[in-house]
């Protein structure tokens, strides 16, 4: 069964190194490797990094059987969520999306309510770690 | 040759290497210069090893400072570069120090473990083939994950505050204050679909890093392998210029 961690984090940039080692701390109790890990934590970093400065946002964890899934949001940035869907991977530009598609397993926009998106990132746990 | 020879004929090499940078504009002797100093960088940046930082950071930030020294040497000088240049690498290393707090904020003990960490995943990484988990990370270093975890936070953390800080002044100094001046007057949603721009101010050295991570899909440890650097400082130049990048568009 999976396990969920939940927490509210402001989107102040005094308040990143505190995300990151939250992140960190579920990493390890899924057991990724620590260069998956910190694959995690810049992805969760560079969309918090695109999210504003003011305001919360929710950051939940879902540990289950070889994964660990992340949902941010709600994120109110105008544009976010077309740029998430650019994945254009010509060679010598580099775009949000083309940093997520590279750091983790899968991602995508799972909530496009008013009241701002969600987005899912997935990390799988690689079996030898 | 006698040493005092030796060291007067470098001197003049120098002298000439500055001239034409100077008053040529040519940027490979600048870059001449800087291979020719990075032992003297090297030398003193080493003897602030062991305060929590890795060397090979130092060594970084000691190049800036020889970097400006270079840049503000006026040719009417009666010293030598190297004589000019010290004082500048020992003030932006010490300049590095203070502005992190490192030594008033972290724990000596945490600040040794963030050093030890670096050796530790490379040498976990070869003997298992893999990158380490961080409980195999806390077996071999034998303290505990939580320990593990905060070490290296610390690491991360004053990196991205150093690099966070932002303009201070003249004698701020940012890693990239190479990075030219630019109109990025783009719209936030076009910064986000494409960081090119930025992309193109980076040293050659995180722009080589980040196509090997984004376009060639390499993992760290690879890259690191390939530059010639630790895993974890890979990371923090990836993390680095990434949000370096994204302040220039901003």
């Amino acid at each position: 069964m999976a396990e969920h961690v939940s927490v509210q984090v402001p989107l102040a940039d005094e308040f990143v190194s505190v995300v990151r080692i939250i992140v960190s701390g579920v990493a390890e109790r899924a057991k990724l490797a620590f260069e998956d890990m910190d694959d995690l934590q810049l992805a969760v970093e560079r969309l918090l990094a695109e999210a504003g400065h003011e305001g919360q946002a929710s950051l939940s964890f879902e540990l289950g059987n070889g994964y660990v899934r992340t949902r941010i949001g709600p994120l109110h940035e105008h544009g976010l969520a077309e740029a998430l869907q650019r994945l254009d991977r010509t060679p010598g530009q580099l775009t949000l999306a083309w940093v997520l598609d590279t750091v983790v397993d899968s991602y995508g926009v799972e909530e496009t309510s008013g009241e701002g998106i969600v987005v899912r990132l997935e990390k799988l746990v690689e079996k030898s770690a | 040759m006698s040493q005092a020879a030796g060291s007067a004929m470098h001197a003049a090499e120098d002298r000439e290497l500055l001239r034409r940078f100077h008053k040529e504009g040519d940027v490979r002797a600048r870059e001449h210069l800087v291979a020719r100093h990075l032992p003297l960088v090297r030398s003193l940046a080493r003897r602030y090893a062991g305060r929590g930082e890795p060397l090979e950071d130092i060594e970084q930030v000691g190049a800036i400072g020889l970097l400006k020294a270079i840049d503000r040497f006026e040719l009417e000088r009666e010293v030598s570069l190297a004589t000019y240049a010290t004082p500048n690498v020992v003030g932006e290393i010490k300049r590095h120090f203070r502005d992190k707090g490192w030594a008033i904020r972290v724990p000596r003990a945490l600040q040794e473990l963030n050093a030890r960490m670096s050796s530790t995943i490379e040498r976990l990484t070869t003997r298992l083939g893999r990158s380490p988990s961080i409980a195999e990370m806390a077996s071999e270093l034998e303290v505990t994950p939580e320990e593990v975890l905060e070490a290296l936070e610390v690491g991360s953390a004053y990196t991205t505050l150093s690099l966070s800080s932002g303009p201070g002044g003249e004698e701020d100094s940012d890693p990239l204050e190479s990075i030219g001046e630019e109109d990025t007057n783009f719209e936030r949603s076009e910064n986000r679909a494409s960081l090119e721009p930025a992309l193109h101010h980076l040293p050659s050295r995180e722009r080589e890093i980040l196509r090997m991570r984004f376009e060639e899909g390499l993992p760290q440890t690879q890259i690191a392998e390939r530059v010639g650097l630790s895993q974890m400082h890979v990371s923090r130049l990836i993390r680095k210029s990434l949000a370096v990048m994204r302040d220039e568009l901003a």
